[in-house]
């Protein structure tokens, strides 16, 4: 969110010429940012989360989109926050996963449950549909970026659209695009290759191989990407509904191939 | 009409009870006081004649304008209230240049006469920006042009309906006029011919002596658009209708 | 992705500056005959060294007679073309037909140098037949200013294509050509050529290339695999 420099409304510096509470620190020695005269936006991401991984299914018999991410807020090189729910059910079809900023993303998800609010308020049955939901999100975001204050997120749009998968990512700028099997940041390099030989390996899976390839997925991210963590939530569509789980665990960690272990 | 009129008359966003806009029929009334014109559209081209009522020798003739040239294949006739249909051709020609700007090609007739009827049916608006017109427009207008469906003539009145026509005549000689262009017109009529006809039932509904300086013709063809007649032009058009 | 890095010790600290573009390559061709015009793209888009999707088309069909390649900042395409359409859409119902492609064309150029202080940053070219029914072919810099062409490259292969083009297209550089009308059948394959050779040596560009043809029946559409590492 954005957040402004030093003002009459602000709370002053934590100590002195030390950070205020929502203002960027500066350290010593170098150049300060001038941060009271103009205002501050978000520049970069603060508490942050790694990667969603998504993917459609569709055995004949089940289909639907899967869909995963970590429970880890990072702050910086920090592993800060451990229970960071990045699945956010937005109807009986919709599924949103979030990276980025976690702000951000709270703050977005709070505008989908007041639409939420509004559409129920309507009362006439009707609620967002993904396509709706990952067009609003795309223009959301690309207004805020052309105001040079971006919500530092990427979004992936997992759904049923009038009975069929529907899979779409929206990043920071704005840039949508939609998509079979769809990562964000590390998982775009990792996950997605992997989930692509599998789908080539066996074209129609139910729902729980789905599942099963995603818990694999998840497990080779957390080996590689360093703000990854062991616990995480995985989210499913199907025309019959949304389930997103528990948070789990990756238990039976194989860290055979790390070199020098002992 | 007048018979029913009561506070009904007073405000531009009042129905009667019998469902009419009494300042709006008002207006119309208005423009039956203007000075005659008259549009004749044929397949050469469209033409447009006016009476100037010269109301003093000491008046400069020239300086009444009643037709004039909104984009180089548009003109338009005007009469009622003039100081009103200059606010009009304003807006016309802007819509003109500005269609020009974003799509590189000539605005159809239609689409100005549409343009400038969005402007006519504001009165009675008030929004954030500012407030209302206070009245309608006391203006009726001819518009006359060439475009990609050819030759055409739309007619508008103060209520902002408009309406396509073949022949058309406005103002105060106007219901002999259009008798007269019911009774003369067809579909085959050469310009030249429909020249004549301007300029003779002109003549009849006029109560000046029609001459040179008391006429404004123009022609719109698809070759030379917008052609505003000389004094000597003028002449030689009435040599022919006696 | 750059954090403010609490303990960041031995690597100097930078706060990344936001920057509103991003770079998602792609490649546009589009050539001009007698009663027809080509036009093609790839399928590939981009971020830096990733594929976001090997399916994502760049052409945007505005009418049975105007199609539009659009490549470059792919949130600036995706605003771009949906404020086009609907101002398409509003032209239609304003003025009671459809809008020509010379007028398109100028109304693109309008739309680009609306934002020549915070400019889109795309390419463009638009095809079509103009009101006497002939193949056009319009390219455009990102602020709007355009010209009519027989063949145009745009995208990220456009130094590697338009040589190519002035040479089989444009006949340039050639001892005793003889100037003929380009016919559908070479236009179609220069096209294809073009891509295969920009998927070769160009990463941003590849997967797959989809062609429209315009002429006075309409469009058609062809698709063509690419080569996809």
């Amino acid at each position: 969110m954005a957040h402004f420099g030093f003002d009459r409304f602000s709370a002053g510096p934590l100590w002195h010429n030390g950070p205020a509470p929502g203002g960027i620190y500066n350290f010593p020695g170098r150049q300060v940012e001038d941060s009271g005269r103009f205002i501050e936006r978000s520049k970069q991401p603060i508490t942050t989360g790694t990667s969603v991984i998504a993917f459609k299914f569709d055995n004949g018999v089940e289909k639907g989109v899967a869909i995963a991410s970590d429970m880890l807020g990072s702050y910086g090189s920090l592993a800060r926050f451990r229970d960071c729910r990045r699945l956010f059910k937005v109807n009986n079809q919709i599924i949103i996963g979030a990276g980025g900023d976690y702000a951000d993303f709270q703050y977005v998800q709070s505008m989908i449950e007041q639409k939420n609010i509004d559409d129920e308020c309507l009362d006439d049955g009707f609620s967002m549909k993904p396509k709706a939901i990952y067009t609003w999100l795309t223009n959301v975001l690309y207004n805020r970026r052309s105001k040079m204050d971006p919500f530092w997120n990427n979004f992936v749009v997992a759904g049923i659209q009038d009975g069929e998968p529907y899979l779409g990512s929206i990043d920071k700028l704005g840039t949508a695009y939609v998509d079979n099997i769809i990562g964000t940041g590390l998982g775009m390099q990792i996950g997605v290759p992997l989930i692509r030989e599998a789908i080539e390996k066996k074209p129609a899976m139910s729902k729980s191989e789905a599942q099963q390839l995603l818990v694999h997925t998840m497990e080779v991210l957390f080996y590689r990407d360093a703000r990854s963590f062991p616990k995480y939530q995985i989210g499913i569509v199907t025309p019959d509904g949304v389930t997103i789980s528990d948070p789990l665990y990756l238990d039976n960690q194989k860290w055979g191939f790390a070199l020098y272990k002992k | 009409m007048f018979l029913t009129r009561s506070e009904y008359d007073r405000g531009v966003n009042t129905f009667s009870p019998e469902g009419r806009l009494f300042q709006v029929e008002y207006a119309i009334e208005a423009i039956k006081l203007g000075s005659t014109a008259i549009g004749i559209s044929t397949a050469e081209g469209v033409v447009l004649a006016v009476e100037k009522r010269i109301t003093s020798p000491l008046m400069e003739p020239t300086t009444i304008e009643k037709i004039v040239e909104v984009d180089k294949h548009i003109g338009c006739a005007v009469s009622g209230l003039i100081a009103d249909s200059r606010t009009m051709v304003d807006r016309a020609r802007m819509e003109c240049q500005n269609h020009w700007f974003s799509f590189n090609e000539k605005m159809s007739v239609e689409s100005v006469a549409q343009a400038v009827s969005n402007l006519a049916i504001q009165f009675g608006d008030s929004d954030d920006d500012g407030g209302a017109m206070s009245r309608p427009f006391g203006v009726a207008i001819l518009f006359a042009g060439c475009d990609e469906k050819g030759p055409q003539l739309f007619h508008m009145d103060p209520s902002g309906t408009f309406v396509q026509f073949d022949a058309k005549a406005i103002g105060s000689g106007s219901e002999g006029a259009q008798q007269s262009l019911q009774e003369q017109y067809h579909k085959s009529m050469t310009l030249k011919e429909a020249l004549t006809a301007s300029l003779t039932i002109l003549k009849q509904v006029m109560e000046e002596k029609l001459s040179s300086t008391n006429v404004e013709v123009v022609t719109v063809t698809p070759e030379k658009f917008f052609h505003m007649f000389s004094k000597e032009e003028v002449e030689e058009v009435i040599k022919d209708i006696s | 992705m750059a954090l403010i890095e609490p303990f960041a010790g031995h690597t100097p600290m930078q706060a990344q500056r936001f920057s509103p573009y991003s770079d998602n390559g792609g490649t546009i061709v589009a050539i001009a005959g007698e009663d027809f015009a080509v036009i093609g793209s790839d399928t590939r888009l981009t971020v830096g060294y990733s594929i976001n999707t090997r399916e994502q088309s760049k052409l945007f069909r505005l009418s049975d007679k105007t199609v539009l390649a659009s490549c470059g900042c792919w949130c600036d395409v995706l605003t771009l073309t949906r404020v086009l359409n609907a101002r398409l859409q509003m032209y239609n119902h304003e003025h009671q037909k459809e809008m020509n492609t010379p007028a398109v064309a100028q109304l693109l150029s309008t739309m680009l140098y609306y934002k020549r202080f915070f400019p889109y940053y795309v390419s463009n070219l638009l095809a079509g037949l103009d009101a006497e029914g002939k193949g056009a072919v319009y390219h455009y810099d990102p602020v709007g200013h355009y010209e009519r062409n027989q063949y145009y490259a745009g995208g990220s292969s456009s130094a590697l294509l338009q040589p190519f083009l002035d040479n089989q297209v444009g006949k340039k550089n050639m001892n005793g050509v003889v100037q003929e009308p380009i016919t559908r059948e070479r236009a179609v394959a220069i096209v294809k050529d073009a891509f295969i050779s920009a998927a070769e040596r160009e990463i941003h560009t590849g997967d797959a290339i989809i062609i429209n043809i315009i002429d006075k029946t309409g469009v058609k559409e062809e698709r063509f695999a690419l080569r996809k590492d």
